[in-house]
Protein backbone atom coordinates (compact mmCIF):
# COMPACT_ATOMS: atom_id res chain seq x y z
CA UNK A 1 0.00 0.00 0.00
CA UNK A 2 1.29 3.44 -0.95
CA UNK A 3 0.56 7.23 -0.24
CA UNK A 4 -3.14 7.37 -1.16
CA UNK A 5 -3.67 10.94 -0.50
CA UNK A 6 -2.61 14.07 -1.63
CA UNK A 7 -1.15 16.60 1.09
CA UNK A 8 -4.13 18.96 0.85
CA UNK A 9 -6.42 16.31 1.71
CA UNK A 10 -3.98 14.96 4.95
CA UNK A 11 -3.80 18.90 6.11
CA UNK A 12 -6.63 20.40 8.39
CA UNK A 13 -9.35 18.20 7.83
CA UNK A 14 -10.92 16.62 10.86
CA UNK A 15 -13.67 14.48 9.07
CA UNK A 16 -12.25 12.07 6.52
CA UNK A 17 -15.55 11.48 5.17
CA UNK A 18 -14.59 15.31 3.20
CA UNK A 19 -11.64 14.29 1.60
CA UNK A 20 -12.97 12.68 -1.76
CA UNK A 21 -10.11 9.75 -2.44
CA UNK A 22 -9.16 7.53 -5.45
CA UNK A 23 -8.88 4.34 -4.51
CA UNK A 24 -10.43 4.34 -0.62
CA UNK A 25 -14.14 4.29 0.28
CA UNK A 26 -14.67 7.79 2.04
CA UNK A 27 -15.37 6.02 4.96
CA UNK A 28 -12.08 4.44 7.18
CA UNK A 29 -11.58 1.06 5.97
CA UNK A 30 -11.78 -0.90 8.89
CA UNK A 31 -15.13 0.07 9.73
CA UNK A 32 -16.74 -3.72 9.65
CA UNK A 33 -13.74 -4.68 11.71
CA UNK A 34 -14.87 -2.27 14.81
CA UNK A 35 -18.44 -3.10 13.79
CA UNK A 36 -17.72 -6.95 14.64
CA UNK A 37 -15.91 -5.58 17.81
CA UNK A 38 -19.23 -2.98 18.71
CA UNK A 39 -21.27 -5.63 18.71
CA UNK A 40 -19.40 -8.01 20.76
CA UNK A 41 -18.51 -5.37 23.13
CA UNK A 42 -22.34 -4.66 23.53
CA UNK A 43 -23.34 -8.20 24.22
CA UNK A 44 -20.51 -8.09 26.61
CA UNK A 45 -21.36 -4.92 28.48
CA UNK A 46 -25.04 -6.03 28.35
CA UNK A 47 -24.52 -9.02 30.26
CA UNK A 48 -22.04 -7.74 32.38
CA UNK A 49 -24.50 -4.98 34.06
CA UNK A 50 -27.41 -7.35 34.12
CA UNK A 51 -25.10 -9.48 36.64
CA UNK A 52 -24.28 -6.76 38.65
CA UNK A 53 -27.90 -5.38 39.35
CA UNK A 54 -28.28 -9.19 39.84
CA UNK A 55 -25.37 -9.15 42.54
CA UNK A 56 -27.30 -5.55 43.98
CA UNK A 57 -30.16 -7.01 44.35
CA UNK A 58 -28.85 -10.15 45.69
CA UNK A 59 -26.90 -8.17 48.25
CA UNK A 60 -29.42 -6.14 49.44
CA UNK A 61 -31.84 -9.04 49.73
CA UNK A 62 -29.11 -11.02 52.19
CA UNK A 63 -28.84 -8.12 53.77
CA UNK A 64 -32.71 -8.13 54.82
CA UNK A 65 -32.56 -11.98 55.76
CA UNK A 66 -29.66 -11.19 58.38
CA UNK A 67 -31.27 -8.24 59.60
CA UNK A 68 -34.18 -10.28 60.59
CA UNK A 69 -32.21 -13.24 61.60
CA UNK A 70 -30.95 -11.02 64.04
CA UNK A 71 -34.23 -10.60 65.41
CA UNK A 72 -33.47 -14.41 66.76
CA UNK A 73 -32.05 -15.62 70.60
CA UNK A 74 -31.97 -18.58 70.25
CA UNK A 75 -29.40 -21.79 69.21
CA UNK A 76 -29.75 -24.58 67.46
CA UNK A 77 -33.22 -24.33 67.72
CA UNK A 78 -35.77 -23.93 64.57
CA UNK A 79 -35.96 -20.31 63.14
CA UNK A 80 -39.16 -18.74 64.99
CA UNK A 81 -42.42 -18.85 62.30
CA UNK A 82 -41.89 -14.89 61.70
CA UNK A 83 -38.25 -15.06 60.58
CA UNK A 84 -39.19 -17.33 58.40
CA UNK A 85 -42.08 -15.62 56.85
CA UNK A 86 -40.61 -12.27 56.45
CA UNK A 87 -37.41 -13.87 55.16
CA UNK A 88 -39.75 -15.63 52.13
CA UNK A 89 -40.11 -12.83 50.36
CA UNK A 90 -36.19 -11.87 50.36
CA UNK A 91 -35.18 -15.65 49.90
CA UNK A 92 -37.71 -15.43 46.30
CA UNK A 93 -35.90 -12.56 45.22
CA UNK A 94 -32.56 -13.97 45.55
CA UNK A 95 -33.34 -17.37 43.66
CA UNK A 96 -35.07 -15.29 40.54
CA UNK A 97 -32.29 -13.27 40.34
CA UNK A 98 -29.61 -16.25 40.41
CA UNK A 99 -31.80 -17.56 38.28
CA UNK A 100 -31.39 -15.18 35.81
CA UNK A 101 -28.14 -14.52 35.44
CA UNK A 102 -26.75 -18.55 35.57
CA UNK A 103 -26.84 -18.58 31.94
CA UNK A 104 -24.32 -15.69 31.73
CA UNK A 105 -22.08 -17.73 33.98
CA UNK A 106 -21.20 -21.09 31.78
CA UNK A 107 -18.42 -22.37 29.74
CA UNK A 108 -16.03 -19.78 28.74
CA UNK A 109 -18.02 -16.99 30.34
CA UNK A 110 -17.63 -19.00 33.69
CA UNK A 111 -15.39 -16.89 35.60
CA UNK A 112 -15.34 -13.88 33.17
CA UNK A 113 -18.11 -12.28 35.18
CA UNK A 114 -16.13 -13.37 38.67
CA UNK A 115 -15.97 -10.23 40.06
CA UNK A 116 -19.43 -9.03 39.08
CA UNK A 117 -21.50 -11.60 40.92
CA UNK A 118 -18.89 -12.01 43.97
CA UNK A 119 -20.27 -9.36 45.79
CA UNK A 120 -23.54 -10.98 45.57
CA UNK A 121 -22.51 -14.54 46.22
CA UNK A 122 -20.67 -13.13 48.99
CA UNK A 123 -23.53 -11.61 50.70
CA UNK A 124 -25.71 -14.87 50.44
CA UNK A 125 -23.15 -16.71 51.91
CA UNK A 126 -22.90 -15.01 54.81
CA UNK A 127 -26.70 -15.08 54.91
CA UNK A 128 -26.89 -18.55 54.50
CA UNK A 129 -24.45 -19.53 56.87
CA UNK A 130 -25.48 -17.21 59.78
CA UNK A 131 -29.10 -18.61 59.40
CA UNK A 132 -27.50 -22.38 59.15
CA UNK A 133 -25.40 -21.57 62.45
CA UNK A 134 -28.66 -20.57 64.50
CA UNK A 135 -30.24 -23.22 63.15
CA UNK A 136 -27.95 -26.09 63.95
CA UNK A 137 -25.11 -24.50 65.90
CA UNK A 138 -22.61 -25.65 63.15
CA UNK A 139 -21.00 -23.50 60.28
CA UNK A 140 -21.91 -25.06 56.77
CA UNK A 141 -19.10 -26.09 54.82
CA UNK A 142 -18.36 -25.31 51.68
CA UNK A 143 -19.70 -28.38 49.96
CA UNK A 144 -22.61 -27.71 51.54
CA UNK A 145 -22.72 -24.27 50.48
CA UNK A 146 -21.81 -24.97 46.82
CA UNK A 147 -25.03 -27.36 46.75
CA UNK A 148 -27.47 -24.95 48.02
CA UNK A 149 -26.69 -22.04 46.24
CA UNK A 150 -26.48 -24.37 43.19
CA UNK A 151 -30.12 -25.67 43.86
CA UNK A 152 -31.33 -22.15 44.82
CA UNK A 153 -29.72 -20.82 41.43
CA UNK A 154 -30.77 -23.80 39.14
CA UNK A 155 -32.82 -22.35 35.56
CA UNK A 156 -35.08 -24.44 33.89
CA UNK A 157 -32.52 -25.38 31.46
CA UNK A 158 -30.19 -27.05 34.58
CA UNK A 159 -27.34 -23.91 34.57
CA UNK A 160 -26.83 -23.14 37.88
CA UNK A 161 -24.57 -20.32 39.42
CA UNK A 162 -20.83 -22.09 40.90
CA UNK A 163 -20.10 -20.75 44.97
CA UNK A 164 -16.17 -20.30 44.69
CA UNK A 165 -13.77 -21.10 47.70
CA UNK A 166 -13.12 -17.73 47.87
CA UNK A 167 -16.34 -16.30 47.61
CA UNK A 168 -17.19 -18.81 50.62
CA UNK A 169 -14.40 -18.20 53.23
CA UNK A 170 -14.88 -14.24 52.51
CA UNK A 171 -18.50 -14.73 53.41
CA UNK A 172 -17.57 -16.94 56.40
CA UNK A 173 -15.48 -14.12 57.65
CA UNK A 174 -18.35 -11.37 57.31
CA UNK A 175 -20.28 -14.02 59.32
CA UNK A 176 -18.43 -12.92 62.29
CA UNK A 177 -19.73 -9.95 62.71
CA UNK A 178 -23.14 -11.24 62.13
CA UNK A 179 -22.08 -13.20 65.28
CA UNK A 180 -21.07 -10.64 67.20
CA UNK A 181 -23.99 -8.48 66.83
CA UNK A 182 -25.87 -11.67 67.62
CA UNK A 183 -23.74 -12.22 70.81
CA UNK A 184 -23.83 -8.51 72.15
CA UNK A 185 -27.64 -7.99 72.00
CA UNK A 186 -28.22 -11.57 73.49
CA UNK A 187 -26.02 -11.06 76.08
CA UNK A 188 -27.91 -7.27 76.88
CA UNK A 189 -31.53 -9.21 77.13
CA UNK A 190 -30.34 -12.72 78.15
CA UNK A 191 -26.93 -13.39 78.27
CA UNK A 192 -24.41 -14.71 76.32
CA UNK A 193 -26.05 -17.51 73.93
CA UNK A 194 -24.80 -21.57 74.39
CA UNK A 195 -25.25 -24.38 72.76
CA UNK A 196 -27.77 -26.49 74.36
CA UNK A 197 -26.09 -29.65 75.45
CA UNK A 198 -27.21 -33.36 77.08
CA UNK A 199 -28.37 -32.27 80.09
CA UNK A 200 -25.49 -29.65 80.89
CA UNK A 201 -26.84 -26.79 83.10
CA UNK A 202 -25.73 -23.84 81.80
CA UNK A 203 -25.89 -22.03 85.24
CA UNK A 204 -23.81 -23.78 87.25
CA UNK A 205 -21.36 -21.85 89.37
CA UNK A 206 -18.32 -20.20 87.59
CA UNK A 207 -18.14 -17.22 88.02
CA UNK A 208 -17.08 -16.55 91.71
CA UNK A 209 -17.84 -13.84 94.37
CA UNK A 210 -19.96 -11.62 91.92
CA UNK A 211 -23.13 -12.81 91.48
CA UNK A 212 -24.32 -13.06 88.13
CA UNK A 213 -27.19 -14.34 86.35
CA UNK A 214 -27.43 -17.08 83.39
CA UNK A 215 -25.48 -14.72 81.49
CA UNK A 216 -21.94 -15.83 82.26
CA UNK A 217 -20.51 -18.80 79.81
CA UNK A 218 -19.46 -21.84 81.98
CA UNK A 219 -15.99 -23.21 81.88
CA UNK A 220 -16.48 -26.11 79.09
CA UNK A 221 -19.99 -24.97 77.45
CA UNK A 222 -20.07 -24.12 73.80
CA UNK A 223 -21.58 -20.31 73.58
CA UNK A 224 -21.22 -18.05 70.60
CA UNK A 225 -17.80 -16.94 71.52
CA UNK A 226 -16.33 -19.88 71.96
CA UNK A 227 -17.58 -20.65 68.47
CA UNK A 228 -16.88 -17.41 66.96
CA UNK A 229 -12.59 -18.09 68.21
CA UNK A 230 -12.90 -21.78 66.77
CA UNK A 231 -13.77 -19.72 63.75
CA UNK A 232 -10.86 -17.52 64.02
CA UNK A 233 -8.52 -19.64 64.49
CA UNK A 234 -9.39 -21.44 61.46
CA UNK A 235 -9.41 -18.79 59.42
CA UNK A 236 -6.43 -17.56 60.55
CA UNK A 237 -4.52 -20.70 59.84
CA UNK A 238 -5.72 -20.49 55.68
CA UNK A 239 -2.86 -19.25 53.74
CA UNK A 240 -4.59 -17.59 51.26
CA UNK A 241 -1.09 -17.12 48.99
CA UNK A 242 -1.27 -14.16 46.36
CA UNK A 243 -3.36 -12.29 44.31
CA UNK A 244 -6.97 -10.31 44.94
CA UNK A 245 -8.35 -13.21 47.13
CA UNK A 246 -5.69 -12.11 49.69
CA UNK A 247 -6.07 -8.53 49.74
CA UNK A 248 -9.67 -9.31 50.00
CA UNK A 249 -8.94 -11.83 52.93
CA UNK A 250 -6.54 -9.86 54.86
CA UNK A 251 -9.36 -6.98 54.97
CA UNK A 252 -11.28 -9.10 56.42
CA UNK A 253 -9.32 -10.83 58.68
CA UNK A 254 -9.07 -7.28 60.81
CA UNK A 255 -12.44 -6.60 60.90
CA UNK A 256 -12.89 -10.38 61.94
CA UNK A 257 -10.28 -10.25 64.69
CA UNK A 258 -11.77 -7.03 66.14
CA UNK A 259 -15.49 -8.44 66.19
CA UNK A 260 -14.23 -11.74 68.29
CA UNK A 261 -12.35 -8.89 70.63
CA UNK A 262 -15.54 -6.71 70.95
CA UNK A 263 -17.82 -10.10 72.47
CA UNK A 264 -14.93 -10.81 74.27
CA UNK A 265 -14.68 -7.30 76.14
CA UNK A 266 -18.37 -7.49 76.56
CA UNK A 267 -18.92 -10.61 78.06
CA UNK A 268 -15.49 -9.39 80.50
CA UNK A 269 -18.05 -6.70 81.53
CA UNK A 270 -20.83 -8.62 82.11
CA UNK A 271 -18.64 -10.84 84.28
CA UNK A 272 -16.60 -7.91 86.61
CA UNK A 273 -19.81 -5.56 86.45
CA UNK A 274 -23.16 -8.05 85.35
CA UNK A 275 -24.71 -7.34 88.95
CA UNK A 276 -24.55 -3.47 88.56
CA UNK A 277 -26.04 -3.28 85.34
CA UNK A 278 -29.49 -2.15 85.33
CA UNK A 279 -32.32 -4.10 83.20
CA UNK A 280 -32.28 -3.40 79.92
CA UNK A 281 -28.84 -2.01 79.49
CA UNK A 282 -26.44 -2.90 76.27
CA UNK A 283 -22.65 -3.03 76.37
CA UNK A 284 -21.69 -0.19 74.15
CA UNK A 285 -19.83 -1.96 71.06
CA UNK A 286 -17.60 0.55 70.29
CA UNK A 287 -15.97 1.55 73.36
CA UNK A 288 -14.32 -0.78 75.27
CA UNK A 289 -16.75 -3.24 76.92
CA UNK A 290 -15.76 -3.11 80.87
CA UNK A 291 -15.11 0.81 80.31
CA UNK A 292 -18.94 1.65 79.23
CA UNK A 293 -20.04 0.59 82.58
CA UNK A 294 -18.63 3.43 84.51
CA UNK A 295 -21.74 5.33 83.96
CA UNK A 296 -22.82 3.66 86.59
CA UNK A 297 -20.33 3.14 88.95
CA UNK B 1 -14.94 -27.24 74.25
CA UNK B 2 -17.84 -29.13 73.69
CA UNK B 3 -17.70 -32.94 73.24
CA UNK B 4 -15.90 -33.66 69.55
CA UNK B 5 -19.33 -34.82 67.73
CA UNK B 6 -20.89 -31.25 68.55
CA UNK B 7 -18.26 -29.11 67.55
CA UNK B 8 -19.37 -26.15 65.74
CA UNK B 9 -16.73 -26.70 62.47
CA UNK B 10 -16.68 -30.24 61.53
CA UNK B 11 -13.50 -31.81 60.83
CA UNK B 12 -11.92 -31.27 57.41
CA UNK B 13 -13.88 -28.43 56.07
CA UNK B 14 -10.92 -25.48 56.43
CA UNK B 15 -9.01 -28.57 55.12
CA UNK B 16 -10.08 -28.99 51.76
CA UNK B 17 -10.58 -25.39 51.60
CA UNK B 18 -7.06 -25.09 51.68
CA UNK B 19 -6.20 -27.62 49.65
CA UNK B 20 -8.46 -26.19 46.60
CA UNK B 21 -6.92 -22.48 47.33
CA UNK B 22 -3.08 -24.31 46.96
CA UNK B 23 -4.29 -26.35 43.85
CA UNK B 24 -4.92 -22.87 42.37
CA UNK B 25 -2.06 -21.33 43.59
CA UNK B 26 -0.05 -24.07 42.14
CA UNK B 27 -1.83 -23.61 38.39
CA UNK B 28 -0.85 -19.87 39.22
CA UNK B 29 3.13 -20.90 39.74
CA UNK B 30 3.16 -22.45 36.61
CA UNK B 31 1.79 -20.08 34.81
CA UNK B 32 3.97 -17.62 36.19
CA UNK B 33 7.08 -19.45 34.96
CA UNK B 34 5.77 -19.38 31.20
CA UNK B 35 4.01 -15.59 31.33
CA UNK B 36 7.90 -14.16 32.88
CA UNK B 37 9.51 -16.01 29.53
CA UNK B 38 6.99 -14.50 27.64
CA UNK B 39 7.51 -11.18 28.95
CA UNK B 40 11.16 -11.75 28.77
CA UNK B 41 11.13 -12.60 25.07
CA UNK B 42 8.58 -9.74 24.18
CA UNK B 43 11.00 -7.43 25.76
CA UNK B 44 13.90 -8.43 23.47
CA UNK B 45 11.73 -8.01 20.89
CA UNK B 46 10.23 -4.80 21.49
CA UNK B 47 14.05 -3.27 21.48
CA UNK B 48 14.48 -4.93 18.10
CA UNK B 49 11.71 -3.22 17.04
CA UNK B 50 12.16 0.18 18.57
CA UNK B 51 15.56 0.48 16.11
CA UNK B 52 12.59 1.37 13.60
CA UNK B 53 13.02 5.16 15.08
CA UNK B 54 16.41 5.23 13.95
CA UNK B 55 16.40 2.82 10.96
CA UNK B 56 16.07 4.70 7.55
CA UNK B 57 13.33 2.65 5.60
CA UNK B 58 14.90 1.13 2.64
CA UNK B 59 16.76 -0.27 5.64
CA UNK B 60 13.96 -1.09 7.30
CA UNK B 61 13.28 -5.14 6.67
CA UNK B 62 16.14 -5.89 8.66
CA UNK B 63 14.77 -4.91 11.64
CA UNK B 64 11.77 -6.57 11.07
CA UNK B 65 12.83 -9.60 9.90
CA UNK B 66 14.87 -9.46 13.36
CA UNK B 67 11.80 -8.92 15.33
CA UNK B 68 10.13 -11.96 13.16
CA UNK B 69 12.78 -14.16 14.28
CA UNK B 70 12.04 -13.25 18.14
CA UNK B 71 8.26 -13.36 17.74
CA UNK B 72 8.28 -16.81 16.29
CA UNK B 73 10.42 -17.73 19.68
CA UNK B 74 6.73 -15.76 21.73
CA UNK B 75 4.65 -17.84 19.46
CA UNK B 76 6.28 -21.18 20.72
CA UNK B 77 6.23 -19.74 24.25
CA UNK B 78 2.31 -18.53 23.75
CA UNK B 79 1.36 -22.45 22.58
CA UNK B 80 2.74 -23.61 25.97
CA UNK B 81 1.16 -21.48 27.76
CA UNK B 82 -1.68 -22.07 25.51
CA UNK B 83 -1.88 -26.02 26.16
CA UNK B 84 -1.59 -25.33 30.38
CA UNK B 85 -4.50 -22.44 30.24
CA UNK B 86 -7.00 -24.61 28.62
CA UNK B 87 -7.05 -27.26 31.17
CA UNK B 88 -8.73 -24.30 33.57
CA UNK B 89 -11.76 -22.21 33.41
CA UNK B 90 -10.27 -19.52 30.53
CA UNK B 91 -11.38 -16.52 32.41
CA UNK B 92 -9.89 -17.55 35.98
CA UNK B 93 -6.47 -17.07 35.23
CA UNK B 94 -6.76 -14.68 32.39
CA UNK B 95 -5.91 -11.82 34.82
CA UNK B 96 -2.26 -14.01 34.74
CA UNK B 97 -1.43 -13.31 31.24
CA UNK B 98 -3.67 -10.79 30.01
CA UNK B 99 -0.98 -8.29 29.95
CA UNK B 100 1.77 -10.26 28.33
CA UNK B 101 -0.72 -11.44 25.53
CA UNK B 102 -1.74 -7.33 24.80
CA UNK B 103 2.11 -6.97 24.89
CA UNK B 104 3.02 -9.80 22.25
CA UNK B 105 0.24 -8.91 19.94
CA UNK B 106 1.60 -5.02 20.05
CA UNK B 107 4.83 -6.65 18.84
CA UNK B 108 2.86 -8.64 15.71
CA UNK B 109 1.03 -5.21 15.29
CA UNK B 110 3.85 -3.51 14.65
CA UNK B 111 6.00 -5.95 13.16
CA UNK B 112 3.42 -6.06 10.64
CA UNK B 113 2.67 -2.61 10.41
CA UNK B 114 6.22 -2.42 9.81
CA UNK B 115 5.83 -4.84 6.40
CA UNK B 116 6.45 -7.73 8.74
CA UNK B 117 4.96 -11.32 8.06
CA UNK B 118 5.04 -11.34 4.41
CA UNK B 119 3.23 -7.49 4.29
CA UNK B 120 6.04 -6.64 1.89
CA UNK B 121 4.22 -2.95 2.42
CA UNK B 122 4.55 -0.77 4.83
CA UNK B 123 1.11 0.60 6.77
CA UNK B 124 -0.83 -3.02 7.00
CA UNK B 125 -3.57 -3.24 9.87
CA UNK B 126 -2.78 -6.82 10.78
CA UNK B 127 -6.75 -7.76 11.69
CA UNK B 128 -7.57 -9.99 15.05
CA UNK B 129 -7.81 -13.25 12.96
CA UNK B 130 -4.42 -12.43 11.35
CA UNK B 131 -2.92 -11.99 14.42
CA UNK B 132 -4.64 -15.40 15.97
CA UNK B 133 -3.65 -17.48 13.07
CA UNK B 134 0.10 -15.82 13.28
CA UNK B 135 0.00 -16.92 17.16
CA UNK B 136 -1.71 -20.18 16.28
CA UNK B 137 -4.47 -19.47 18.90
CA UNK B 138 -8.14 -18.90 18.68
CA UNK B 139 -9.32 -15.54 18.66
CA UNK B 140 -12.45 -14.17 20.62
CA UNK B 141 -13.85 -17.52 21.14
CA UNK B 142 -17.27 -17.80 22.14
CA UNK B 143 -18.34 -21.72 22.44
CA UNK B 144 -16.02 -23.13 23.68
CA UNK B 145 -13.19 -22.72 27.32
CA UNK B 146 -10.00 -22.41 25.68
CA UNK B 147 -7.06 -19.53 25.62
CA UNK B 148 -7.71 -17.21 22.75
CA UNK B 149 -6.96 -13.86 21.95
CA UNK B 150 -9.35 -11.31 23.41
CA UNK B 151 -10.91 -8.32 21.91
CA UNK B 152 -10.44 -6.49 24.21
CA UNK B 153 -6.40 -7.06 24.23
CA UNK B 154 -6.54 -6.70 20.70
CA UNK B 155 -7.44 -3.34 20.66
CA UNK B 156 -5.67 -2.16 23.78
CA UNK B 157 -2.47 -3.43 21.58
CA UNK B 158 -3.45 -1.32 18.67
CA UNK B 159 -3.88 1.63 21.01
CA UNK B 160 -0.28 1.30 21.60
CA UNK B 161 0.35 0.75 18.08
CA UNK B 162 -1.48 4.22 17.45
CA UNK B 163 1.06 5.23 20.23
CA UNK B 164 4.20 3.97 18.22
CA UNK B 165 3.48 5.19 15.05
CA UNK B 166 2.88 9.04 16.66
CA UNK B 167 6.33 8.53 17.63
CA UNK B 168 7.48 6.91 14.60
CA UNK B 169 5.60 10.06 12.36
CA UNK B 170 8.08 12.31 14.20
CA UNK B 171 11.29 10.30 13.61
CA UNK B 172 10.35 9.35 9.88
CA UNK B 173 10.88 13.12 9.44
CA UNK B 174 14.29 13.51 11.08
CA UNK B 175 15.61 10.21 9.12
CA UNK B 176 14.46 12.49 5.60
CA UNK B 177 11.66 10.30 4.98
CA UNK B 178 8.38 12.81 4.38
CA UNK B 179 5.76 10.20 2.88
CA UNK B 180 5.77 7.92 6.06
CA UNK B 181 4.08 10.82 8.54
CA UNK B 182 1.16 10.87 5.83
CA UNK B 183 0.57 7.22 5.71
CA UNK B 184 0.96 7.31 9.16
CA UNK B 185 -1.73 9.85 9.61
CA UNK B 186 -4.44 8.36 7.49
CA UNK B 187 -3.78 5.07 9.31
CA UNK B 188 -4.34 6.15 12.98
CA UNK B 189 -7.16 8.61 11.43
CA UNK B 190 -8.79 5.38 9.99
CA UNK B 191 -8.09 3.04 13.12
CA UNK B 192 -9.57 6.24 15.41
CA UNK B 193 -12.53 6.43 13.10
CA UNK B 194 -13.29 2.56 14.17
CA UNK B 195 -13.08 3.02 17.56
CA UNK B 196 -15.57 6.10 17.73
CA UNK B 197 -18.41 3.69 16.96
CA UNK B 198 -17.14 1.58 20.03
CA UNK B 199 -19.73 2.12 22.51
CA UNK B 200 -16.91 1.56 25.79
CA UNK B 201 -17.98 1.19 29.24
CA UNK B 202 -15.39 2.82 32.18
CA UNK B 203 -12.72 0.93 31.79
CA UNK B 204 -9.50 0.56 31.01
CA UNK B 205 -10.21 0.28 27.16
CA UNK B 206 -12.18 3.63 27.23
CA UNK B 207 -9.40 5.40 29.11
CA UNK B 208 -6.57 4.26 26.43
CA UNK B 209 -8.98 5.09 23.57
CA UNK B 210 -9.52 8.54 24.70
CA UNK B 211 -5.75 9.28 24.42
CA UNK B 212 -5.84 8.65 20.55
CA UNK B 213 -7.63 12.17 19.84
CA UNK B 214 -4.21 13.36 20.91
CA UNK B 215 -2.48 11.28 18.43
CA UNK B 216 -4.06 11.95 15.62
CA UNK B 217 -3.41 15.73 17.03
CA UNK B 218 0.08 14.73 17.17
CA UNK B 219 0.81 13.26 13.50
CA UNK B 220 -1.82 15.92 12.12
CA UNK B 221 0.92 18.74 13.67
CA UNK B 222 4.28 16.76 11.80
CA UNK B 223 2.34 16.91 8.60
CA UNK B 224 1.06 20.29 9.03
CA UNK B 225 4.59 21.55 9.57
CA UNK B 226 5.28 19.60 6.63
CA UNK B 227 3.26 21.01 4.26
CA UNK B 228 3.76 24.23 5.83
CA UNK B 229 7.64 23.83 4.89
CA UNK B 230 6.47 22.14 1.50
CA UNK B 231 8.42 18.97 2.33
CA UNK B 232 5.48 16.99 1.64
CA UNK B 233 6.30 14.65 -1.38
CA UNK B 234 4.47 15.81 -4.71
CA UNK B 235 2.94 12.66 -6.16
Amino acid sequence: MGVKRSHAEMSGRPKKQDAPTASDQPQSPFMPIFETFRAELDEHHARREEIIKASRDITAASKKIIFTLQRTRKLKEPLPQHVTKTNKDHHDIIAERLKNVAKHLQGINSFRYARQISGGCQEWMEAASFQHYLETARLLSYEESRALLEQVSRDEEGRSVVLSPEDYVLGIYDMTGELMRFAITAMATQGLPTIPLEADDPNADAAGAIEVDSSVPVAGQRNVLTDMRLLRSALEGIDAGSGPFAKDAEKKMEVMRTSVEKVEKSLYGLIVRGAERPKGWMPDMDAGGGRAIEVEG
Amino acid sequence: MAANGDAMIQTGIFEDLQRKIDEDTAVKDALRDIVQSLEKQDRTTQSILSRSHSTATQDLQSVVKAAQTNIDKEIATIQQLSEIASKHPYYKFNYAWTRQMQDACYSVLLCGWLGGFGKGATGQLMTIEDVGSLMKVPVNLKDRDAFHLTIEEYLLALISLLEELARLARNSVTLGDHRRPLQIAQFIKDVHAGFQILNLKNDTLRKRSDGIKYRVKEVEDVVYDLSLRGLLPKD
